[in-house]
């Protein structure tokens, strides 16, 4: 069974341009917003210890969280949950592998983006797999 | 000066331990407490805890908030903060590419650790290394 992360918060109403940091923060670390209400993401200590550190911004900057561990209790929402985790990575992987298809594909742009889903795998997509395989046999044809 | 963290250091906590050894109170001695525990030793100086002046703020990890507090003002520490902060809070963008690594390599140590004093122990030899080989080619 998996932990999850759970944060919930509120900001003050100005400046709106915290809203977008915290949001995008939150989008970097790879966590989902389940029905525009509470964000998750599975616990590890990496994502724990960034969940500690956003909530402790937040409420430096005047708003409120909450944050615990927590886990499903029936096995189809949890299902359902890591299903979403895979579809987020999905969607960028499937994206590369086509632009790994194609001539003079920009092998160094496609690792970088490749990196960043990587570090938002938290399950271990087969589909992640592909691309890495696909990068590194590319990278070892020289002319 | 006591100072007073929480257990299971990795690599923000190992880089301020090395820090006011080396900089800021050569004769530091250092204690942890669990996790998420809010009642301090009154006698120490609590670092990296939510909420102490010595802790991430505005999106800067605590070795960041060392060096702004303490006026360090050394081009390679500047680096190793920047390395930090990539390493232990979100970052939209990043240009050290080191980051990842050594988090990675600061878990491992605290894992084959048998406790916090001999992880900050080894984390010594990494900063130093770190800096060491940084000062090379300050940039």
């Amino acid at each position: 069974m998996t932990d999850w992360l759970l944060l919930h918060y509120k900001l003050p109403s100005k400046p709106s341009a915290l809203r977008v940091y915290i949001w995008r923060k939150l989008k970097r670390l790879g966590a989902i917003l389940l029905h525009e209400a509470v964000w998750v993401l599975p616990d590890n200590p990496r994502t724990a210890e960034q969940i500690q550190w956003l909530a402790a911004e937040i409420q430096e900057r005047g708003g409120n969280a909450y944050y615990w561990r927590a886990n499903t209790i029936l096995g189809e929402h949890e299902e359902s949950i890591r299903q979403q985790f895979n579809e987020q990575v999905d969607a960028v992987y499937s994206d590369l592998l086509k632009r790994l298809e194609k001539p003079r594909a920009d092998l160094q742009e496609i690792a970088k983006q490749y990196q960043r889903a990587a570090s938002q795998d938290f399950f271990h997509s087969k589909l992640g797999l592909r691309v890495r395989k696909k990068l590194t046999s590319e990278r070892g044809e020289k002319p | 000066m006591k100072w007073v963290t929480w257990e299971n250091i990795g690599v923000d906590r190992m880089a301020c331990a090395w820090l006011i050894l080396r900089w800021i109170d050569p004769e530091a001695e250092f204690s942890f407490i669990h996790m998420g525990e809010k009642s301090l030793p009154k006698d120490g100086e609590p670092f990296d805890i939510p909420g102490a002046r010595y802790s991430h703020h505005a999106g800067h990890c605590t070795f960041y908030i060392f060096l702004k507090e303490h006026n360090l003002d050394d081009p390679v520490l500047a680096r190793i903060a920047q390395i930090v902060d990539e390493a232990d809070e979100i970052q939209e963008v990043t240009v050290e590419p080191a980051a990842l690594g050594l988090d990675l390599i600061c878990r491992g140590v605290r894992r084959i650790s048998k406790d916090d004093f001999e992880a900050l122990e080894h984390g010594r030899l990494i900063y130093e290394a770190l800096y060491a080989e940084l000062s090379r080619d300050e940039i």
